[in-house]
Parts: structure tokens; C-alpha cells; sequence
């Protein structure tokens, strides 16, 4: 997990994703481990995850029953509700356990994809 | 992953017709297709249940000519079924129809698929017709190893009711509960690894309960288990002594719970150190792959189908993917929660492959949510991630519900179980 943490040190010390796809457009992507995702989110890779979010929180973000709807929330109220989950001062039943699976740039990639259904 | 050719994309679409049969197809733009790979690429997927109705519909969603293939009308699921056996729930209320699917443009075909053939890339339906695909996604569930225990077989199951597949088998042993004498006992035969729903058999063994202590209070629930631990083991042990103090016994493998033979004549379950008689005999068999995905050679020696983590294209067929409780997944496990998500997964892969674009970086989440009483939740939750030992946890990730919890916490967590039920029937059939 060496990596992992090393990347997101980086991204949070201000490397660029401009600089962050120069550096690894040659790398062909199944190379990679997913697990320590050095390259920048692409928006599939962000559909993938997100879409998962909607297992629970309803096609589109749009819920049917008692999980909150997700749809029509701004991406900064997602990033901020998602970190706060992770670091418990939101307290939670399940969404803790599922909001530590993703880095911070996972989390900022996840909130612009589910912020994007209109 | 190779780029279909403008050539490859005439030919599979008939050359001079190739325009009209896009047409036909309802894609509008040849131009599109032309630029962006095989757009005409016509997808199969065999088996509406959580896997093949979700790849269907999200296939679509892309862009992508889909035809599914399903023998039921309706689809009635396997999570909740435990819940009509409690009394709480009626079959309706886990009964989906396929008209939002086909609304969407998912060509539903009511059939069977009876034959696979890889080389060929078609597949033979019961009906007599034969399908031709350009990708084929077989999402068949499970089938019963019938031979596991002495006595049973799928006619025996018309007196001891696996129930492992719902529908008639869940009003059966629904019937069998309401007309079963007070003071008499429930015996649950649980499934030896690897089986679909890790909880199931204990979240069963809950409900029965539930509605025995409501109903039927003297009576007894008695699970006789090949294994000596099981999923969400201490939140489920610690809830059953709370909601229903001594009315379930567990019986694990090391203490003689493998059960060897079943008596349907005199309802008699044989252990390996004692001999069991029940008033109503639930048997859920050792599992395998859907069978026509044992038929297609998709499977290896253990009963299930290696596949390709990423795309869970087949190991052993190109062309063929393989989602759900049919594959191996790694840590993920077989779970209606796991086969959406890997759905989505395979439905993006096939959909970069047709268009010629790279194969995004996929993500996997499973939460199996358990009902010991209707106010009583219990999860397990984990998300995943493809690494050089394929499909695994992210560490620091997931994980059960706490031990130590208030009643308001399992009575928010079951009111969530609602939820999530009314989210994925949405996500995968609405
Ligand atoms: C009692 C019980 C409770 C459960 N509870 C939960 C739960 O709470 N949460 C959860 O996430 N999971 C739960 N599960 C597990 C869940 O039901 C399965 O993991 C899920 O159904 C797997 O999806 P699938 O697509 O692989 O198979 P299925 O959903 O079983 O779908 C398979 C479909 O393929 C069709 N088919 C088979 N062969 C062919 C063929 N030759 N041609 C055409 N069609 C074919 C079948 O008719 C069926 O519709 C539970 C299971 C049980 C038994
Ligand atoms: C297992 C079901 C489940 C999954 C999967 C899930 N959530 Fe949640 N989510 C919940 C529940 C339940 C709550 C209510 C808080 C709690 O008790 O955990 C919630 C709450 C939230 C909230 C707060 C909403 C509000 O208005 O209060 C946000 C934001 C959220 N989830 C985002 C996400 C995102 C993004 C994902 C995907 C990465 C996700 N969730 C995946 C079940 C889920």
C-alpha cells in the first residue's frame, strides 16, 4: 500500500492531472494494479465506481425507499458528506465502510459523476 | 483488445444492407458507428436474473444492440423470499416484470438457451431459433449438485423444498410452515462452500424463527451445517439468543452437522453421529454453476467458471463473459448485490471493446444486508479491487456491523435493508 499512499500524497501536494496524464499515456492501463490507481481517474473509470453507489441509492441517484437520493446534490456537498463518513465525523451505519474503499481523488472523481445526472 | 475494422463491421451487418440494418436496429447515425467500432455489434446475454438484467440494461444504456434471453415472465428474486417465508412480505412484493426493459430497448426473448456455441458465436434456443452474437454474456445463477445426499433429488424436493430458487419453491415451503404443528421442529440442511448467499441459510433460519415464536412458540429451528463457521456468525448468534432465546440450534460439521442422507417417507435428515426427524425439512444443496454454462465446457473442475477479473470474460471461451454466481470472482461473494456491480463492470468492458475505446479501471461493491426479526438489520459490507491476485478487499474497507450496537442501530440498519431492496430491483429492472 506503499504506493497508494505515495500517489495521493502527490495529488494532494499539488501534481496536476494535466501532468499526472502526460506521465502515463504511454502505460497501457491493464498494466496497472487497480488497487493504486497512479493514473488520473478517467470519467469511465469514475462511471464504473459510481455506478456501483447506485445499488443502494437508486438508478441515477434517484432512490425509491428509505436510502437518501443522491440526485441533485452538488459535487462539493458529496465530497464533503463522503469525507466525513470516512473520517467517522458523520456518523453512519454503513456508508463509513463503503466511503474508506475510496481515496480522496476517488471520492472527488465518484461526487463529479453523480453530480453530472441533470 | 482489438479494433473491429470497418471491413469487420460490413461484413457482420451484410455489406450493402449495412445501412438499413443499423436502421433496423435503431441506431441512427452509420457515420457514429463507422468512427467509433462496431456500433451494429449485437450482444447476448442468457438469464434475467441480477447479473444478466442489469449487464442487459446497462449495455443498452451505452449505446449497445442487446437481445436477453429468459424463460420466465417474471423474475422473482431469491433476496426478500426469506421474508415471505417469515410472513412479512406476500410473492408480489419480490416479483419484477421485464417491460422496463424492454421500454428501454433490451429485446427480451422468452426462451432457454440449450446450447452454446463459442466457435460459432450463436446460440440455440429451445424454441428452435438460433441466435447469432458478436459478445455473449451468460448469467444462468446456480444449480444443485442433486447427487450431494443420499435420498434427494429434484422430486424430493416436492416434500423437503431447497427453496434456493424462488417461486414455487418458496410457497411450498411457506405452506408447509403454516400448516406445521406447534412443538414440532424446522430442520435447515445448510449448503457446504461455495454457495449463492453466504448469510441466506441463517437469515432463513432467523425469519422461521420469527414467525414460529409468533405462531407456533413451542417448535424448534435446527440447522445442521457441513461447515464450522458462517457469515456475520457472532452478530447472528448474538441476535438469536436475544430475539428467540434457545429456538435455534446450530449443529456445525465438527459436531456431526454433515448430513449424509434424507428420508422423504419418514422426514428423517441422517448426521453423522445422530438421526434428525422434522416436521418440515428444508435441504439446500451443494451448488454449481447455472448447468448451461456447465454444458457450454465454461466451467472448470471445481463447478463454476474462471473469468478474466476485469471483464469476467471467460478463461476458457474468448467472446463469452460469464457474471454472477456462475463465475469466480475472487473475494467477491456470490451475492444479487455482487452480480449487479460485476454486471456493470462486464456491460462497460464490452461496451469499450465494441467502440474500440481502452477498458476502464473497474470497482466493486457487495453489501449483504440480513433481517434476524423485521426491526433487526445486520451487514456486511466491502468494496474491491482488481490486484495481481485478482478481485480483493481494499483493506480498511468494509466489514460487518458493529457487535456492540443499539436497538435503534439494527432498526435503522433493517429499515435500510428496505431500502436497498427497492434500489437494486430499480437498478436492475426499472
Ligand atoms: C434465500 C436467498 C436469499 C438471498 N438474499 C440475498 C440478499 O439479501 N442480497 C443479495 O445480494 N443476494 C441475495 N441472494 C443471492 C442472489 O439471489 C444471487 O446471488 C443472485 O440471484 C445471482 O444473480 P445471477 O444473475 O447470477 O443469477 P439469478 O439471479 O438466479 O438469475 C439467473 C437467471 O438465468 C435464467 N437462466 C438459467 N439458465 C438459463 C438458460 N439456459 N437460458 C436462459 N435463461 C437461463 C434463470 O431463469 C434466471 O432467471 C439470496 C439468495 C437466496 C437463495
Ligand atoms: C449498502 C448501501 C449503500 C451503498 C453501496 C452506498 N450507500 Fe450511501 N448511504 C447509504 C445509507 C444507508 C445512508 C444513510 C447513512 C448511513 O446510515 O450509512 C447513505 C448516505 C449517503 C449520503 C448522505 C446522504 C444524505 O442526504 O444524508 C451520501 C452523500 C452517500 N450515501 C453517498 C454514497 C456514494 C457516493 C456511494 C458510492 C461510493 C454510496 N453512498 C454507496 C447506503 C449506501
Amino acid at each position: 500500500m506503499q504506493t497508494v499512499k505515495s500517489v495521493i500524497t502527490w495529488i494532494v501536494l499539488g501534481g496536476s492531472a494535466a501532468t499526472l496524464a502526460a506521465c502515463t499515456t504511454t502505460k497501457p492501463p491493464a498494466e496497472k494494479p487497480a488497487a493504486a490507481p497512479a493514473a488520473p481517474i478517467t470519467a469511465a473509470a469514475a462511471a464504473n465506481m459510481g455506478s456501483n453507489c447506485f445499488t443502494c441509492h437508486g438508478p441515477e441517484g434517484r432512490s425509491p425507499g428509505s436510502i437518501p437520493s443522491l440526485h441533485g446534490k452538488t459535487a462539493e456537498s458529496l465530497v464533503k458528506t463522503l469525507q466525513d463518513f470516512k473520517s467517522g465525523a458523520r456518523p453512519s451505519t454503513v456508508m463509513a465502510r463503503h466511503a474508506k474503499g475510496y481515496s480522496d481523488a476517488e471520492i472527488a472523481a465518484i461526487a463529479k459523476y453523480i453530480s453530472s445526472f441533470k | 483488445m482489438s479494433r473491429i475494422t470497418r471491413r469487420d463491421f460490413l461484413k457482420f451487418t451484410g455489406g450493402a444492407g449495412a445501412a438499413s440494418t443499423l436502421g433496423m436496429l435503431g441506431i441512427s447515425s452509420t457515420a457514429h458507428a463507422a468512427k467509433h467500432g462496431n456500433m451494429g455489434a449485437h450482444v447476448v446475454v442468457v438469464g434475467g436474473g441480477f447479473g444478466g438484467a442489469t449487464c442487459a440494461k446497462y449495455l443498452k444504456r451505452a449505446g449497445i444492440n442487446v437481445t436477453l434471453i429468459e424463460p420466465s415472465t417474471k423474475f422473482v428474486t431469491c433476496p426478500f423470499s426469506n421474508y415471505v417465508l417469515g410472513g412479512t412480505h406476500k410473492i408480489e412484493n419480490i416479483t419484477h416484470s421485464y417491460d422496463a426493459l424492454r421500454n428501454s430497448g433490451v429485446k427480451v426473448v422468452r426462451d432457454t438457451v440449450t446450447d452454446i456455441d463459442a466457435a460459432g458465436k450463436s446460440v440455440k434456443l429451445k424454441g428452435g431459433k438460433t441466435l447469432k452474437y458478436d459478445r455473449l454474456v451468460v448469467s444462468p445463477g446456480i444449480d444443485f449438485k442433486w447427487d450431494a445426499i443420499k435420498g434427494y433429488s429434484e422430486q424430493a424436493s416436492q416434500k423437503m423444498p431447497h427453496a434456493w430458487k424462488a417461486g414455487p419453491q418458496t410457497l411450498l415451503l411457506r405452506k408447509q410452515l403454516e400448516n406445521m404443528k406447534d412443538g414440532g421442529t424446522f430442520i435447515l440442511v445448510a449448503p457446504p462452500n461455495p454457495f449463492r448467499c453466504p448469510p441466506g441459510p441463517y437469515e432463513r433460519a432467523s425469519m422461521v424463527a420469527y414467525y414460529l415464536k409468533n405462531h407456533k412458540p413451542k417448535s424448534k429451528v435446527l440447522i445442521l451445517d457441513p461447515k464450522d463457521a458462517f457469515s456475520k456468525q457472532g452478530l447472528f448468534q448474538d441476535g438469536w439468543k436475544k430475539l428467540y432465546g434457545n429456538m435455534i440450534e446450530w449443529v456445525p460439521g465438527k459436531a456431526g452437522g454433515k448430513v449424509s442422507a434424507v428420508d422423504t417417507k419418514t422426514m428423517t435428515v441422517t448426521g453423522e453421529l445422530d438421526k434428525f426427524k422434522g416436521a418440515v425439512v428444508n435441504v439446500i444443496p451443494a451448488q454449481t454453476a447455472g448447468s448451461i454454462a456447465l454444458k457450454a465446457g465454461l466451467a472448470n473442475e471445481s463447478g463454476f467458471c474462471p473469468v478474466d477479473p476485469k471483464t469476467f470474460e471467460s478463461k476458457i471461451h474468448k467472446g463469452i463473459h460469464v457474471i454472477g454466481d456462475s463465475s469466480i470472482a475472487g473475494a467477491l461473494p456470490k451475492s444479487g448485490f455482487a452480480a449487479n456491480s460485476e454486471a456493470k463492470m462486464c456491460a462497460s468492458a464490452i461496451a469499450a471493446m465494441i467502440k474500440g475505446e481502452p477498458i476502464a479501471d473497474v470497482s466493486f461493491v457487495n453489501t449483504c444486508y440480513s433481517l434476524i426479526a423485521p426491526n433487526y438489520g445486520i451487514s456486511v459490507a466491502g468494496v474491491y479491487r482488481v490486484t495481481e491476485k485478482g478481485i480483493a478487499d481494499v483493506p480498511g474497507a468494509g466489514g460487518v456491523s458493529p457487535k456492540e450496537a443499539t436497538d435503534t442501530f439494527r432498526e435503522e440498519e433493517a429499515k435500510y435493508a428496505l431500502g436497498w431492496y427497492a434500489s437494486i430491483t430499480a437498478d436492475t429492472w426499472g
